[in-house]
């Protein structure tokens, strides 16, 4: 019995003496850093104008890339969001430090570099992010697109007018990207208009309804006589009557953000809602 | 209390006397070592075996989805949105990266190619000059594969090619990325001397021999030229410098691509001429008759199961019980599913390819008797196989039709039962991208009564049931398509490719043991075909003298001789429109063989901008897709009751409804981001 008793026993303090040793230095300390909880406010707008830089949420759109610069040389950056569509962005979960703020967007790129990768221009921002921070970029985005009146609908096809101009001047445009090496002057050709027609009010390319939005492609230089000019381009299919759409126009050059990317971003005109009688 | 003392004191006093003071210096038995394996041909066999069971080898154990980690499971082909095949599951999505990246199992096997080719240099006296120097060419060979697979992935990779000691300080251990260009010549360095030290016959099974590295070769540098060249074809010339290091870790830079694209093309051309030239192969045609498409047919079914053709260049073989895959278990048709089913159902977009069919005036497919799908009436056939009765014999044997005999079963095939009236006008108005999502289960004639149209939600039980010749007939074939279970057939369609034809074999996970051809003739011929326009393209003249234009057609010419298509009658001409031939030859001849997702992706044909030419010849992107998202369509059978007669319908995908998107970045795979995060040096892709 009393072997048994000690058996026992000493189970019992191998057991404890085993837990112990997984035990840590601050066993009855709570984990203490504290969760992310700084907030990033950011707005894009056009430099030259002040108007917000109207976009799609997505990773066509602004693609806002925040790097944490406290791990020294080879940091990665933090996972990439993007701008909500009308120009602003915000997180409201971010550690607090010191970030490098780079946006990506159809605008003249904030870092350009030459073709042997020297730094020509760096417009991206640093700074302690720390409570509620804000940010302002102002930035040159290539196309301005507007609504010139308000889309009409007929037999359930929605036919808008649209203006196209430049909101960078070609010669301002080619500054800045020639010097980056591969120029063509056909960056600066628009390639196409899209007509973005959805049920959701945050219309834009991601969240498009393919059976009515449309678009008109241009070849080459095509377009160049087009821009300021009144363009009407109309929805695909029948919208079924009873129902409210939203809808956007969007255009985009022959350039990609970030360079080498392949994307091609496009700047959009405000959302309309239509009621399609 | 007393006791207890004394059994904690115990265990310390007795650690205590475990401590030593001599060091153990004895090496272990068990411990194998250079000299155990790398003096003797024995040694030998277990290290090359080694080497081979890890190579990144794209087999029935390769899902582009997962990326190389040997594994059947769901094996399915052609899935991965090259249009040649479609699957219900997730792993059916567009190839822009892999879930295990080929990264780290990279550097292992090239630490043990390395370590071969610096250490048996010690053991040369123990075998003859030419064993000796045919391990050595095997390593080589192994890194020039390594080297491959991931610079078609990756670009610019860290080129390890020595054993690297450990420890060492960080600046020896950590390589940096280097340049695409450094990659590729590496590529072809390791090649290159893979062959010269390689005998010309393997001297063992799976082994490597000198025609295998130039096989290899020739596709792989067909992957560079094409990369230099198709670059400057893509929005943003796809070039860039890494971060960290400053390296043009993708692309070429404007003053070298032309070069550079024409050395490559001109390595493979030469390649693959030397294997025409010397290597003994020919294309399989045991049982081929020029007069017999019936022939013709069963010689490529044979082709891939025989391990005695002479087409087979490099063969990863399997052997029952022991190394074994399952792709029979997931790839078969629906009735014979062991435990699954259907994972591979080609498209129509595939089928329409080959020869045989008759065509609206767009090229693609004729099923009614109007200019348009959506115009005209159907047209009849008394069994589906009439619809196929003029089909390429090589889509044949790639692909079986609905009606056709498998396995010695015939495979039923019908997407439902029309018993409306004839003629019988297109089911729907509308079958462009932006309505492919309205399906058969959504027409009035499927809905409303009085009903026309009977289609079935699941198999067996589940099937609507509609009378027939005083009887009753299912909806749906045997094999589906059933609207609501992606495990019948989803296009009409399904592979025959690869799968087991034997009556008597019982599928299963696990029970398949067919060969996968890594490398055939065919393949080396399309090679020599490709760089021969491509260099007549550049304005290069012929590295051999031969006529490049007549390489080409002869090639071209001899494959379509064995398919039973229609030969050419002119010779390719040195165009873009030549150029698609060889392309569009290509896309069909190495269907459904892991090669074509290689072949889109060196084109620069799968994003949007591009992809007019995604077929291999020019197609209307827009028929297809929308912006970066794509689709494909199948070919539905209905049975109509009132005839007793057959039609077919063209609809994009019907079951499973799968869309993809690739767009430029994907051309070059994101680094793991791990290994960009905790080196200094890795750089990842700068255009990410």
């Amino acid at each position: 019995m009393n072997n048994i008793k000690n058996m026992k026993k000493i189970t019992f303090c191998i057991i404890l003496c085993g837990l112990f040793s997984f035990s840590s230095c601050s066993l009855f300390e709570m984990d203490n850093y504290s969760a992310p909880a700084e907030t990033l406010q950011g707005e894009v707008v056009d430099v030259a104008t002040g108007d917000p830089v109207l976009t799609d949420q997505g990773s066509e759109g602004i693609r806002v890339r925040l790097t944490e610069l406290s791990f020294g040389d080879n940091v990665t950056h933090n996972p990439d969001f993007f701008c909500m569509s009308n120009g602003s962005f915000q997180n409201t979960k971010i550690f607090k430090g010191n970030y490098n703020i780079r946006i990506d967007g159809p605008f003249i790129p904030l870092i350009r570099e030459d073709e042997r990768g020297v730094p020509l221009a760096d417009e991206t921002k640093t700074m302690d992010i720390k409570g509620t921070t804000k940010v302002k970029f102002e930035v040159q985005p290539f196309l301005k697109v507007e609504w010139v009146s308000e889309p009409t609908v007929t037999d359930g096809k929605i036919t808008a007018k649209v203006r196209v101009t430049r909101a960078v001047s070609e010669s301002d445009f080619q500054s800045k990207i020639e010097p980056m090496g591969g120029y063509s002057s056909s960056f600066l050709n628009v390639t196409d208009i899209q007509l973005f027609v959805s049920y959701s009010s945050s219309v834009g390319y991601r969240a498009r309804d393919d059976r009515w939005s449309s678009k008109i492609e241009y070849s080459g230089s095509a377009f160049g006589t087009l821009l300021g000019k009144t363009i009407t381009i109309e929805s695909n299919g029948t919208i079924p009557s009873g129902q409210t759409v939203f809808v956007r126009a969007a255009s985009r050059i022959n350039y990609d953000t970030p360079k080498g990317s392949g994307t091609r971003r496009w700047n959009y005109s405000e959302p309309a809602e239509v009621i399609v009688p | 209390m007393i006791h207890m003392k004394k059994i904690f004191i115990l265990p310390i006093i007795g650690l205590l006397l475990f401590s030593a003071c001599n060091d153990l210096n004895i090496m272990p038995k068990n411990v194998i070592t250079d000299d155990n394996l790398l003096s003797n041909e024995a040694g030998m066999e277990i290290y090359m075996a080694r080497m081979y069971s890890s190579m990144p080898f794209e087999d029935f154990k390769y899902m582009p989805q997962w990326g190389i980690n040997f594994n059947s499971w769901l094996g399915a082909i052609g899935i991965e949105g090259t249009g040649e095949a479609l699957n219900r599951d997730g792993i059916c999505t567009a190839f822009t990266g892999e879930d295990t990246p080929y990264w780290g199992q990279a550097f292992t096997l090239l630490r043990s190619a390395n370590h071969l080719l610096e250490v048996l240099p010690k053991y040369k006296s123990a075998y003859k000059e030419e064993t000796y120097n045919h391990y050595l060419g095997e390593a080589y060979f192994v890194r020039a594969t390594v080297f491959y697979a991931m610079a078609r992935r990756f670009g610019g990779a860290p080129l390890v090619t020595k054993e690297i000691q450990y420890p060492a300080d960080a600046d020896q251990l950590e390589v940096p990325r280097a340049s695409e260009k450094e990659t590729w010549d590496q590529v072809l360095a390791d090649f290159d001397k893979a062959t010269e030290l390689l005998q010309s016959k393997s001297p063992k099974t799976g082994y490597a021999n000198k025609y295998v590295a130039l096989a290899f070769k020739s596709e792989a540098m067909l992957y560079a030229g094409s990369v230099a060249k198709y670059n400057e074809t893509v929005p943003g010339r796809l070039t860039g410098f890494g971060q960290k290091t400053g390296v043009r870790v993708i692309g070429f830079a404007q003053d070298e691509w032309q070069d550079a694209s024409k050395k490559y093309f001109t390595e493979a051309y030469k390649a693959a001429k030397k294997v025409m030239q010397d290597g003994g192969y020919s294309l399989y045609k045991k049982k081929w008759s020029p007069t017999d498409r019936e022939a013709q047919y069963q010689n490529m079914v044979d082709m891939f199961s025989d391990l005695t053709s002479p087409e087979n260049i490099y063969v990863k073989e399997y052997q029952y019980p022991t190394m074994t895959h399952g792709f029979d278990a997931y790839s078969a048709p629906f009735i014979f599913r062991a435990p699954l089913a259907s994972g591979t159902c080609p498209s129509l977009d595939f089928l329409e390819l080959f020869d045989g069919f008759n065509r609206y005036p767009d090229g693609t497919v004729k099923v009614t008797d109007g200019n348009s799908n959506n115009q005209g009436n159907y047209l009849m056939y008394d069994t589906p196989m009439d619809f196929f009765k003029n089909a390429e014999p090589r889509l044949r044997a790639y692909v079986i039709f609905p009606g056709d005999m498998f396995r010695g079963k015939e495979i039923e095939i019908r997407a439902g039962v029309y018993t409306g009236s004839t003629p019988v006008s297109s089911l729907f108005s509308d079958y462009s991208y932006n309505n492919a999502g309205t399906l058969y289960q959504h027409l009035d004639a499927y809905k409303l009564s009085p009903k026309k149209l009977y289609l079935s939600p699941r198999q067996e039980n589940s099937q609507e049931l509609v009378p027939y010749n005083g009887g009753t007939m299912t909806a749906a074939g045997a094999n589906g398509p059933f609207y609501d279970n992606g495990e019948g057939c989803l296009t009409g369609l399904y592979d025959r490719k690869w799968l087991n034809a034997d009556p008597a074999f019982v599928a299963g996970e696990g029970k398949s043991a067919q060969p996968f051809i890594l490398m055939r003739y065919a393949e080396v011929l399309l090679n020599a075909a490709e760089a021969a326009v491509e260099l007549s393209l550049a304005g290069v003249t012929s590295p051999d003298n031969d006529n490049l234009m007549q390489v080409a057609t002869d090639a071209v010419n001899q494959i379509r001789e064995r398919a039973g298509a229609t030969l050419l009658t002119a010779n390719i001409t040195s165009t873009e429109a030549g150029r698609n031939i060889v392309r569009k030859e290509r896309r069909k001849e190495l269907g459904l063989e892991h090669k074509t997702r290689w072949d889109l992706r060196r084109w620069r044909v799968w994003h949007y901008e591009g992809r007019d030419g995604f077929w291999g010849e020019v197609r209307n992107k827009d028929s297809y897709s929308n912006s970066s998202r794509y689709r494909f369509r199948g070919l539905y059978p209905f049975f109509s009751t009132v005839t007793g007669k057959y039609f077919f319908d063209a609809h994009f995908q019907w079951v499973s409804q799968k869309t993809f998107e690739y767009n430029i970045v994907d051309y070059y795979f994101a680094i793991p981001g791990g290994e960009v995060s905790k080196s200094s040096v890795i750089d990842q892709q700068p255009n990410r």
